[in-house]
């Protein structure tokens, strides 16, 4: 009964990863509910899904909030499998955060096998400026060297949340119409994948 | 209506049961009681839910296992929809080991080893390759036991029966097609032969390759054996059986642990349940102190119901020791009953709960006892204080007497009421007041108004009880106010108060029968039975004589002490009679009055008094006394001549020398007392009085007021006043005409005078006119006192002068002719002075004393009637003093 109409509109899997307390619960409730929690309650794995509108059209986002501390690490190949985007969050005020986002990259591209799955690199806390350690530059450096976009944002004020997520919806969108593509022809997928492999090599 | 709800977000989305589960979505209701479900995972748990916002719940997941979802529903968005999946998954750890918020079905994980080994469903393919029938008919199970005894026809087994088989699964099957299906069989087998061996070929290598490692292992083994011994697994066996003992005991202590704790949670469980049982000694302690007694009786009624039969010795020991409370309860009750005072009510509320409490006192019996015990008791309280303030009292009199004259003392006397009295007061009060109770409370025991079994015999101990309070109290009030109507041992029994004086006692007896009287009534309200009103009534009849008797008695004490004060009443309704008489009268009038309303009045189951035979003759003597007490004063008086002083024995009655006035004054100097001729013609006018009028008051009096057999009496006294009275006119007869008869011859024969003289007479002698004199004399002091004694008293001396004329005229030796005219002119004057007062007897004399004088002759005869004329004319004065008018 209720699987009816969740069935129909497309679903866009987001995976939340990143460091433990940066912020990625907060980011997911933000985005979901509007609502800003201040208390820190270590997440171990949740999930959201909400019918959201893109760009026209009625698609589901399922979002699923991961366990930042490294006592999950061995688990975390699991609910990579199953993710089509992923938003990978550091604190701007915390470089170890940040560094972190190489292991996680690293881990993602392993799981998935694939460099072109859809990925953003987010810098949050972004409202506490003045307890800044990482800078825009570094920050947006490493993302050039992986491909992927840089956004920075805030939980708190909500700036950038909605566009983070939308971003990475459309990312993934435009991945699964790319396949669908490749699935009629498969030669024009591979030549592409190469095509793009090299520009990154 | 509003949007149903969504659940869309789920911290954490996975865990084991009892984890907790932020569920965030929309419409979850506006607040807390809008939730109404709640399942995750198809387990209920909105009985962990906590709403925390339209938003946001939390709740705790249950046992639902595997992928679900979670469904919120509201109250009035209905059921709503879910997003998201809740994993649901047992950790395998969870064991006898593992904390755990939930209860966890143990007996699957315990054995799940083995069952994923067993084959659960292992689907049997029919062994002749036939399809299996679909019989309706199958040949029952018992059947076949019976036919193939000790076989089965289950394929797998040893006892495998093909007979059994086919009868159970290809009855109907036709002998073609079971001999298809032998063939199929055949080739089956013959397939799984060839089958092996072309199995080992295709697989030559791996066969190789296990034979390798088996030679390898036998290598290793042989290698090993001189190292390790003939049984190497011998240490791992022992490792095993070690491990195992040692898992053993781990459990073990689990186990008992586990127990303990069972334990204890059953007996937490236990004390929960019978809070009720093991809180009551001290509920039923605090109810006793607070009085609460029906609470009490029926917490221990429930209990009684509820444990009696109990063989759980806790609850023995719980029921013991309320046992116990109760007991001390019932003792107190009991004690509490039988403490006096204590109303019938109260009594009555106490042997409900006795009874209530099924204590084994015979409460309403004992209540009984006790009172009666009570009302004996206090008999003998009220009896020894009584006796006590006696004795003070006594020791009063005495020293008081011993003190004072005797007057003195009998003013504190009549200060003090007699201890008897206030006994008798006392005790007729307290019967009164707590026989009631004692026969109430019997009433309603014997009417099954107690609920209690009246035992045989009661009946009459109790009566028997209940008569001997009442002759109690009887022969109490009898031996303080008529010991003389008891016998000797009932006397010695019940006390010596003494009985006062008479006089004492008189003042309250009305009082105190009216005390008794009011005591028998209460008792007569309550219905008791006549034998036990008949010993009061007779009380009562004993009593109201005793009563009676004494009155008249004092009224005779009363009227023995009177005493004449000699003052003549002139004016009021009674002339010529002092105060005694009225005083009498006013005594006697005065007993009536107080007898009639206290012993002789009737009131309830009383008869009349003078009904009886002893209190008619009781009246009678009584009466007699009384009447015969005044004439005993009257009588005294007249004789008592010598009781007054000697100076006014002088001779009174006047010669022509003194005179009564100045006799009269000496006597008015002495206390107004009068002379004694006129003592005695005032006692003779009382006396008369007192016959006449007074008596006749009485007797109406009496029978105006019941007394109906007083007439003998008073004709009695009436009589002895007649006596009297004759006796007191002889006295004063005897004081007045002596003397006065004495004077005539002296002065006749005054200056020697003699019959035989020659002078004509003029006149009437001297000593006529003395003699008339001396009647007026007589007559105005009669008349002084009484005129109504004038005829008595004139009469016969009038009779003792015409005696003594005649004796006097006859005595005379020679009449001279003018002698003879004189005689007979004296005789005649006296005569006709006298005539008012002269009766036969004087006319005889008078008539005789003429015949003794010499007939005259006419014309002496004219010569006397002109004398007689001339001192009629002459002493007309005195003549109409003696005339009546």
């Amino acid at each position: 009964m209720s699987k009816k109409p969740t069935a129909q509109p497309v679903i866009h899997k987001v995976i939340m990863v990143g460091s433990g307390g940066v912020g990625k619960s907060a980011l997911t409730l933000q985005f979901m509910y509007d609502e800003f929690v201040e208390d820190y309650e270590p997440t171990k794995a949740d999930s959201y899904r909400k019918k959201i509108l893109l760009d026209g059209e009625d698609v589901q986002i399922d979002i699923l909030d991961t366990a930042g501390q490294e006592d999950y690490a061995a688990i975390r190949d699991n609910y990579f499998r199953s993710g089509e985007g992923f938003l990978c969050i550091f604190s701007i005020t915390e470089d170890e955060s940040f560094q972190a986002t190489q292991e996680f990259r690293e881990q993602i591209l392993r799981v998935k096998n694939d460099e072109n799955i859809p990925f953003l690199l987010v810098g949050n806390k972004c409202d506490l400026e003045d307890k800044r350690k990482v800078t825009f530059q570094e920050a947006s450096d490493r993302a050039k060297q992986w491909g992927v976009p840089y956004v920075e944002t805030s939980a708190k004020t909500r700036e950038h949340v909605d566009k983070v997520f939308y971003d990475l919806m459309r990312e993934i969108r435009a991945r699964k119409m790319d396949e669908n593509k490749t699935s009629n022809g498969r030669g024009k997928d591979k030549s592409k994948k190469k095509k793009r492999l090299c520009k990154i090599l | 209506m509003a949007p149903p709800p969504i659940v869309s977000g789920l911290s954490p989305n996975e865990g084991p049961p009892g984890t907790r589960i932020k569920i965030r979505g929309e419409n979850f209701g506006s607040q807390p009681s809008d939730l109404i479900g709640l399942t995750i995972c198809g387990v209920d748990c909105l009985l962990t839910a906590e709403w925390k916002s339209p938003n946001k719940i939390i709740a705790i997941s249950g046992t639902g296992k595997g992928k679900g979802e979670v469904i919120v529903t509201t109250k009035y968005g209905g059921t709503g929809t879910c997003n998201v999946t809740f994993k649901g998954y047992h950790l395998t750890t969870i064991g006898p080991m593992k904390e755990s918020a939930v209860w966890v079905e143990e007996t699957p994980l315990f054995s799940w080893g083995r069952h994923s080994l067993s084959p659960t469903s292992f689907q049997q393919e029919d062994p002749l390759g036939l399809s299996i029938e679909e019989t309706e008919n199958k040949i029952s199970e018992d059947f076949l036991i019976n036919h193939f005894p000790g076989k089965c026809g289950d394929i797998t087994s040893t006892n495998f029966s093909p007979g059994w088989f086919l009868l159970e699964n290809h009855q109907n099957t036709s002998f073609n097609d079971l001999s298809a299906g032998l063939v199929h069989l055949r080739r089956k087998v013959q397939g799984q032969k060839e089958g092996q061996l072309s199995f080992l070929k295709a697989n030559i290598g791996s066969v190789m390759d296990q034979v390798d490692t088996l030679v390898n292992i036998w290598e290793k083994y042989d290698s090993d054996l001189p190292k390790l011994g003939n049984e190497p697994t011998l240490k791992l066996e022992k490792a095993i059986k070690e491990s195992e003992r040692e898992a053993r005991k781990l459990f073990d202590e689990v186990l008992s642990r586990k127990d303990r704790a069972e334990k204890t949670r059953n007996a937490l469980n236990v004390l929960q349940r019978f809070k009720f049982l093991f809180c009551l000694p001290c509920v039923i302690e605090r109810n006793i102190r607070k009085g609460e007694y029906d609470i009490v009786i029926n917490d221990y009624m429930r209990v009684k119901n509820l444990f009696h039969k109990t063989d759980v010795p806790i609850f023995k020991d719980a029921l013991n020791e309320i046992e116990k409370r109760i007991e001390e309860l019932q003792k107190k009750l009991h004690h509490d009953l039988q403490t006096m005072p204590i109303t019938v009510e109260q009594q009555k509320r106490l042997i409900r709960y006795l009874i209530n409490l099924d204590s084994p006192y015979d409460a309403a019996w004992d209540a009984i006892k006790s009172r009666s015990d009570y009302i004996n008791k206090k008999f003998k309280t009220i009896y020894k204080y009584h006796k006590s303030t006696e004795k003070v009292e006594m020791d009063k009199k005495k020293s008081s007497a011993s003190k004072f004259a005797f007057n003195n003392s009998q003013i504190i006397e009549m200060n003090t009421v007699p201890s008897c009295v206030n006994f008798v007061d006392e005790i007729c009060a307290t019967v009164s007041e707590i026989f009631p109770d004692l026969w109430k409370i019997g009433q309603s025991y014997f009417s099954g108004e107690l609920k209690v079994k009246v035992e045989a015999g009661r009946q009459v101990e109790y009566k028997h009880m209940v008569m001997n309070v009442i002759e109690t109290f009887c022969k109490y009030i009898k031996a303080s106010i008529i010991p003389n109507t008891l016998d000797k041992a009932d006397r010695n029994q019940f006390g010596t108060l003494t009985t006062p004086e008479r006089d004492e006692i008189a003042h309250y007896l009305p009082e105190l029968l009216r005390s008794v009287r009011s005591t028998y009534a209460t008792l007569i309200r309550l219905d008791l039975p006549n034998e036990a009103l008949d010993i009061v009534g007779n009380l009562l009849l004993d009593l109201r004589i005793h009563c009676m008797s004494i009155l008249f008695q004092q009224t005779t004490e009363q009227i023995k002490q009177l005493s004449e004060n000699w003052q003549i009443q002139y004016n009021g309704k009674y002339m010529g009679v002092t105060e005694l008489p009225i005083k009498f009268l006013q005594l006697v009038e005065d007993v009536i009055q107080i007898v009639k309303e206290s012993a002789l009045s009737c009131e309830q189951r009383e008869s009349p008094l003078l009904e009886k035979p002893i209190a008619q003759k009781e009246l009678e003597k009584q009466v007699d006394c009384i009447l015969s007490a005044f004439h005993g004063i009257l009588n005294n008086l007249s004789s008592s001549e010598d009781l007054e002083d000697g100076e006014d024995s002088s001779p009174v009655v006047s010669q022509l020398i003194g005179t009564p006035a100045s006799s009269q004054k000496t006597g008015s100097a002495k206390q107004n007392i009068p002379i004694w001729e006129h003592r005695l013609l005032i006692i003779l006018s009382n006396c008369m009085f007192t016959k006449n009028t007074i008596l006749d008051i009485i007797l109406t009096k009496f029978k105006e007021s019941g007394f109906l057999s007083v007439d003998a009496c008073i004709t009695n006294t009436k009589t002895k006043l007649d006596n009297l009275e004759r006796t007191i006119l002889d006295k004063y007869l005897e004081q007045k005409s002596d003397p006065l008869v004495g004077t005539i011859e002296p002065s006749m024969y005054l200056g020697r005078f003699d019959w035989d003289m020659t002078v004509v007479p003029t006149d009437i002698r001297p000593y006529a006119k003395e003699c008339i004199n001396n009647l007026i004399n007589v007559h105005s002091e009669v008349t002084g006192i009484s005129s109504a004694l004038l005829d008595n008293v004139l009469t016969r001396i009038v009779e003792t002068i015409a005696e003594e004329l005649y004796r006097l005229m006859s005595c005379v030796q020679k009449f001279s002719k003018q002698g003879a005219q004189q005689a007979r002119t004296d005789i005649q004057a006296l005569q006709e002075f006298f005539k008012e007062y002269t009766s036969d007897a004087a006319k005889g004399h008078f008539a005789e004393a003429l015949n003794v004088v010499p007939q005259l002759e006419t014309s002496e005869k004219a010569l006397v009637e002109d004398v007689l004329r001339q001192c009629k004319g002459r002493m007309r004065i005195q003549l109409m003093c003696l005339r009546k008018t």
